[in-house]
């Protein structure tokens, strides 16, 4: 007994050490799986509370740019907004036709929301304000964009609706989706993650693909499993084919920027310049696709997925 | 007495070094290659004698600290523990011909030049390359990894000889 322990005390730095180092990687290996929660993240509370000062602090010093940012957002919306013909103009007024109690059968109007209730995010017209599919605005306290899997912290959380799995979207297209909440904020798994894969396609002819993220640049991805006959034009719109319920079908990715054939795969090889600029996002919007809840049960119902969603397709 | 206060002057640095990291440095990114791994200072200038268990626990506690911060699981954790496994080893390599006084600290103007600089150089490069090999996950884009080590290096060491320059003491002695 002795001897036991007197050779645990004299391996005692080798018996710590390769305890903490198990316990290290056994975080960081269940962290960078997809899907599953982690424990110990940025969405804790003290941590998101540490970040959303810094951010407050730091927004001081991008004012100006972020001004400009609005402004053009503001300006494009306001176009969307005003159509130049009267083609896609909403009336200010809805005739509705006599109640049947009216026996002078007065013609009734009814005035649709003073607000806009869409919203353009990313090519797309979005309900701002249905109850059931919530689109919830959030504000990015931090964000990283180098490192091999890339997330963003939100201010939004638990509180304001915000519920792990949800997609979250820019105004210039897709961000990436929610991974874990907290009360009041949420990380997100960025785009820029080397798990990234993301059901689109291109919006010209409608083919499929699978946007991937290759760890190395920012601004690029690469299309996945489009076939080799496909034909491909360099400036091509990528968007959301809204496969995989996490988007709504039709948010912009990108652009096609270059194409080669490799020579042993079935694929071509497709790079996409992302239409996000995630070195300087600040404002995001959570969304939900339509039905997601009752499709993700049927087609668990049907052994397509397992329960609570496999990888992101 | 004198225990009490060294706890509390190491809760303090502990206190400041994961403040100016998250709030300042995190940011400073050299040419998309270059990091700047403050926090580590930390570890490295902890007292010679400090005990292997507790200088493993530390180091466990600051990676941890640092990984909430950015969601990284436990990548900085697993590769701060690797630094403070291989701390000593390396402060047994370079012992000076007649051993450690109990007053020595690692600090450039007791130790010298030529120690500090192998003993930072050493131990930095070993963390990143933990560092960056395990945040890969494989040995892909060596190229680029191991720019990002050799550059991350580089940055990391002349910060912290900065560090060094502007608040360790002088003197023998005074800790």
């Amino acid at each position: 007994m002795r001897n036991l322990f007197l050779f645990l005390f004299r391996f005692r730095g080798a018996l710590v050490f390769a305890l903490l180092e198990i316990i290290s990687l056994y975080l960081f290996v269940t962290n960078s799986s997809y899907q599953r929660p982690a424990f110990f993240n940025s969405a804790n509370a003290y941590a998101g509370l540490v970040l959303a000062r810094r951010a407050q602090v730091t927004d001081y010093f991008h004012l100006a740019e972020m001004n400009q940012r609005l402004a053009a957002e503001n300006a494009s919306l306001r176009q969307q907004l005003y159509l130049p013909d009267t083609v896609g103009r909403e009336a200010d007024s809805v005739a509705l036709p006599p109640a049947r109690t009216d026996s002078l059968k007065r013609i009734r109007y009814r005035r649709p929301a003073a607000r806009p209730d869409t919203l353009l995010l990313g090519l797309k017209r979005l309900p701002a304000r249905d109850p059931s599919y919530p689109l919830i605005p959030a504000r990015v306290i931090n964000n990283m964009l180098h490192n091999v899997d890339n997330y963003l912290t939100l201010n939004v959380g638990s509180a304001d609706g915000v519920r792990p799995g949800l997609g979250v979207v820019a105004a210039d297209g897709v961000v990436g989706r929610v991974k874990v909440v907290s009360e009041h904020f949420a990380t997100v798994t960025s785009l820029l993650h080397s798990r990234t894969s993301i059901a689109s396609k291109i919006k010209r002819d409608g083919t499929f693909g699978t946007i991937r993220w290759l760890g190395d640049d920012p601004t690029h991805a690469l299309l996945d499993n489009v076939l080799r006959e496909t034909r491909l034009v360099k400036g091509d719109t990528v968007v959301t084919s809204g496969y995989n319920a996490v988007f709504p079908e039709g948010i912009f990715i990108g652009t096609i920027d270059s194409f080669v054939k490799e020579s042993d795969k079935n694929f071509w090889t497709v790079r996409v310049r992302l239409s996000v600029n995630f070195t300087n996002l600040t404002h995001v919007y959570v969304v939900t696709s339509r039905f997601k809840a009752e499709r993700d049960t049927v087609e668990a119902r049907t052994g397509l997925k397992p329960e609570g969603g496999g990888p992101a397709r | 007495m004198s225990s009490l206060r060294s706890i509390l002057v190491q809760v303090l640095r502990y206190v400041i070094y994961v403040g100016v990291y998250v709030l300042l440095v995190h940011r400073l990114v050299l040419f998309d290659l270059g990091w700047c791994f403050l926090y580590l200072g930390f570890l490295l200038f902890l007292p010679i004698n400090t005990p292997i268990v507790m200088q493993l626990l530390l180091s466990f506690a600051m990676g941890l600290t640092i990984d909430i911060f950015y969601d990284t699981g436990g990548l900085h954790a697993a590769a701060a523990v690797g630094l403070g496994f291989v701390r000593p080893w390396v402060l047994r390599l370079l012992t000076p011909r007649d051993g450690y006084d109990s007053v020595d600290t690692v600090n450039v103007h007791q130790m010298g030049w030529q120690w500090f600089s192998v003993y930072l150089t050493l131990l930095v490069l070993l963390h990143h390359a933990t560092f960056f090999l395990l945040e890969l996950g494989s040995f892909r884009h060596l190229g680029l990894t191991g720019a990002k080590m050799l550059v991350s290096a580089l940055f990391t060491s002349l910060t912290l000889l900065i560090v060094q320059l502007l608040f360790s003491p002088v003197r023998r002695g005074r800790q």
